[in-house]
């Protein structure tokens, strides 16, 4: 019963900070400067024009009357219609969304799997040579910039060596052609190792020095001792008893991390042409496209909010201790 | 370190290492399988087209697809800049008397293979007229009816004489009746007409043009292949004997200029359809497969003042500005030469109708001079200093701030410009406008604004002083002078952003538009030039070149304009060069 109440609770907190949200979004959209035509400059579009096509979007009714549609539409799953594209916000996201969580869920699950194996190691070696390398390594990965580092590899792998394309998902001419699907899977394969070799170096950094850091507090604690005291083998204390405690908050990050990988990374896809949610997302802020960065806004909102609600449960089923 | 770790840690490394050879692999088998057909035209595009729906693809990059679908009647020669017939057979016959206009078609298909006829031309007018098609209804409006006697004859009756019936009506794409009858028939029933017919999608767009679209791959590519009923192949249309020759256009969209200038060095593509900054051409210059087509833009930045309220409503303190301000400086360091200083608020390139008798400003004098004058302007009109910018015995000193004629100290003037990111063509002069400004004790502060905010502030509150814009790519009709300068414009979102109000040039800017003889009318237009630099709402700052790029190792035989390459002529009449050896 306990355990239900506490669900309860949780889903209703999220239901709230939803509607907050959604709330916040609309009216701050609404509060920054200009509108989805007041950008173009073009003598030929008129004042009378100008008018017309904000008559047109619905952006000349009271913003109340605007804020009630807004609801109405969000409840009934309606994400509108891009100012920008004239296409379905929901076509748009979901055309972009794939190609997101293909780059950055498989570079965050990479960097996280090896950023453990390592920063398990380096705990491990406190002080060694090796452990120097490493966290030195990790350092760097870490506060690499990362337009940066993705041209200079680009540069040297797509310009200088030639062996990966400059950018973008695909080799148009091989796609005009009748070419066969492994052929056009090989050449996605092929467009995504640079993109995603730099979000892997660059989140491999982090999850290394915080799984570190966590290892090494969790090797000062008692049961490490009473370990080692009942003559458990190193292996089995530091995989057993210290990894898997450490391992917690590097759950935590990564869990959240997925969730904000919806986001993707505009510099990221700027650069290497991934047309994915975060370039989108950037381009419809900019652009007052209010419909689509709305949209992308919610459902970054939503997945971070459900993503912390399954850490909160696995927290809950972890330590049981919280549902009190 | 233990064993049992070492020989982890070998396993990973090992492990990484198939890896990389299994990527290396992949990517060679890859790269193999990618073939080069030797007439597809590859081009660069900077940004993803908004939309291939001709209603709501107004912006540059759509554009670029959209023109080689959607053909008007008429199009200006690449090289003279006049009107020329292009769906149409001939120039029109002109009836004075009854304000007519007789367009004669050709012998036009769509890409269907149906026949483009009168009826085309009605449905757009009609299209234009239900949706009230923003651009279009303000220039169509002046259209009365319009007759179909034949399926080859088109008469546009006129409500009055217009000057600007053939830039700006018969200039406009013709859509098929086939292709938009039931969208359009449906889009009005609903309650917002012109945003549903702007939402519909349009998948397979039927044209007229050289080109066809093939495939849509959203942020990759754009393919179009040729047109088999391309009225104007084999023709020769304003001295080009049209094709097109490349079998198909293969537009790839890239997220950065950076990538993009890299991908041309390689040879991925053969043009990249986009402005190329300064800062590239070193490298580009260098590579004997790059060649660079520099050509002058139909374009205009300026410093626009604030005539509504103190200071900029004295003309003599804005002709004092326009005399510090060095021209000839922005040119060779902001622009690093590429582009020219404008003198006139009509692009020089645009020979017909650009004045070049205009008041000058000390051009081509030196800094000292230039204050000097600004000085003697101001002193004449009552400004005051406590330390003036020329001292007694004439040396150009540091001033103290100006003192406006009533006494009082002049308030901080504030020049609005976009950011740096933006454009930092426009930020740097802003700030040297700011210097200049300070030489004869203007209080001036440069600031760049988020380009949204500024157009909110300058065109919609018209809360400022000064201000840095440009029009990136003006009609080549003299018409948009109205749009800038009548009186009639002075209003939130209007374009005389300015606050220009002269009555003469209001009668002129109105009277402009009515002229049919061009002789008559370019008189008119240079005097409002003469006006305009006389009375300096806008100070004309520059106007910088459009800088392209090719690799020349597959294709030959681009078109020059104004505004560049990029244009329907250079997709018609660009050839393999092996077809040229041959």
């Amino acid at each position: 019963m306990r355990n239900q109440i506490y669900i309860l609770g949780k889903l209703m907190e999220i239901v709230i900070i939803f509607f907050v949200i959604m709330t916040v979004l609309f009216f701050l959209f609404r509060l920054s400067p200009g509108d989805p035509v007041s950008k173009v400059v073009d003598p030929m579009l008129t004042p009378e024009d100008t008018q017309y096509l904000i008559e047109q979007m619905g952006l000349d009714k009271p913003i109340w009357e605007q804020y009630m549609v807004y609801l109405k539409n969000c409840s009934t799953g309606n994400l509108g219609v891009s100012f920008h594209y004239g296409e379905p916000v929901f076509k748009i996201i979901k055309e972009r969304l794939g190609w997101t969580i293909l780059l950055f869920t498989s570079s965050t699950v990479l960097a996280a799997l090896v950023g453990v194996f390592l920063g398990k190691i380096s705990a491990w070696n406190k002080g060694s040579r090796l452990d120097n390398i490493l966290s030195i390594s990790a350092l760097v990965c870490y506060t690499l910039f990362i337009p940066w580092f993705a041209l200079l590899l680009l540069w040297i792998f797509g310009f200088k060596i030639g062996i990966f394309p400059l950018g973008g998902i695909l080799s148009p001419e091989l796609w005009v052609t009748n070419s066969s699907w492994f052929a056009r899977g090989l050449d996605i394969l092929h467009h995504m190792i640079l993109p995603l070799i730099t979000l892997f170096i660059i989140n491999l950094g982090s999850y290394l020095l915080l799984m570190r850091s966590s290892m090494l507090g969790v090797l000062r604690e008692d049961y490490i001792i009473t370990a080692r005291a009942k003559g458990l083998s190193e292996k089995v204390i530091r995989n057993k008893h210290a990894a898997k405690n450490a391992a917690l908050p590097v759950v935590t990050s990564v869990g959240l991390s997925l969730a904000f990988s919806i986001n993707g990374g505009a510099l990221t896809e700027q650069i290497f042409t991934w047309p994915g949610i975060g370039r989108e997302l950037i381009f419809a802020v900019s652009n007052n496209d209010y419909p689509l960065a709305q949209a992308c806004f919610l459902l970054i909102a939503l997945v971070v909010l459900l993503a912390n609600f399954i850490v909160d449960m696995l927290y809950a089923y972890l330590d049981p201790r919280i549902t009190h | 370190m233990g064993t049992s770790l070492k020989l982890r840690v070998r396993f990973c490394f090992n492990l990484l290492l198939l890896v990389i050879m299994l990527i290396a692999v992949a990517a060679f088998l890859s790269s193999c399988q990618k073939p080069r057909n030797p007439g597809l035209l590859n081009i660069g595009l900077p940004e993803e087209p908004r939309s291939l729906n001709l209603w709501l693809g107004t912006d540059a990059n759509s554009r670029k697809i959209l023109s080689q679908i959607y053909q008007p009647l008429y199009r200006r020669h690449p090289e003279t800049l006049e009107i020329i017939p292009w769906l149409a057979r001939e120039n029109p016959v002109f009836d004075k008397k009854n304000l007519t206009y007789t367009v004669k078609l050709r012998d036009v298909k769509w890409s269907d293979g149906s026949d483009f006829t009168s009826e085309d031309v009605l449905f757009t007018k009609q299209m234009v007229f239900d949706f009230k098609i923003p651009r279009y209804y303000s220039k169509w409006n002046i259209i009365k009816k319009i007759e179909a006697p034949d399926a080859h004859t088109v008469v546009f009756h006129l409500k009055k004489p217009s000057a600007i019936f053939m830039s700006r009506v018969m200039t406009v794409p013709m859509v098929s009746k086939k292709e938009w009858g039931t969208i359009a028939k449906e889009a009005l029933t609903k309650a917002k007409p012109l945003r549903s017919l702007q939402d519909y999608e349009i998948e397979k767009p039927l044209g007229t043009g050289p080109f066809v679209l093939s495939e849509y791959k959203k942020g990759s590519y754009i393919h179009m292949k040729k047109n088999p009923y391309f009225f104007g192949r084999g023709q020769k249309i304003g001295n080009h004997l049209l094709g097109p020759y490349v079998d198909s256009l293969l537009f790839r969209i890239y997220g950065t200029s950076d990538v993009a200038i890299l991908a041309l060095e390689k040879g991925d593509i053969d043009y990249y359809w986009g402005d190329i900054q300064p800062g590239y051409l070193k490298d580009l210059k260098e590579l004997d497969s790059i060649d660079l087509y520099f050509n002058k833009k139909s374009a205009l930045y300026f410093l626009g003042f604030n005539l509504r309220k103190p200071p900029f409503n004295d003309k003599l303190l804005r002709q004092a500005v326009a005399m510090v301000v060095n021209k000839e400086f922005i040119l060779t360091r902001i622009l690093q030469n590429f582009g020219t200083p404008m003198q006139s608020v009509i692009p020089s390139g645009n020979h017909f109708w650009f004045n070049p008798n205009v008041r000058k400003y000390e051009d081509g004098k030196t800094r000292d001079e230039r204050i000097k004058s600004a000085y003697g302007l101001l002193k004449a009109a009552g400004y005051s200093w406590d330390t003036p910018p020329v001292s007694e015995d004439g040396k150009i000193v540091t001033p103290s701030d100006i003192r406006l004629p009533s006494g009082e100290t002049m308030d901080d003037i504030v020049i609005l410009t976009p950011p740096a990111d933006y454009d930092p063509k426009r930020a740097f002069t802003g700030t040297m406008v700011q210097e200049w400004c300070r030489q004869i004790g203007l209080p001036a502060f440069s600031r760049p604004m988020a380009f949204n905010s500024l157009l909110d502030t300058v065109k919609g509150k018209h809360e400022f002083d000064a201000f840095i814009l440009g029009y990136g790519k003006l009609n080549l009709d003299p018409d948009y002078l109205r749009s800038f300068f009548d009186s009639k414009n002075d209003k939130p979102r209007g374009w005389n952003m300015s606050g220009y109000h002269n009555l003469k040039f209001d009668k002129l800017a109105r009277m402009q538009t009515t002229l049919i003889d061009e002789k008559k009318r370019k008189v008119v237009i240079w005097k409002m030039q003469e006006m305009i630099l006389e009375d300096l709402p806008y100070l004309p700052l520059y106007n910088p070149y459009v800088i392209e790029a090719i690799f020349n190792e597959r294709f030959d035989g681009w078109v020059s304009k104004v505004d560049g390459i990029g244009n329907i002529w250079s997709m018609c009449v660009v050839k393999p060069v092996d077809s040229l050896e041959e």
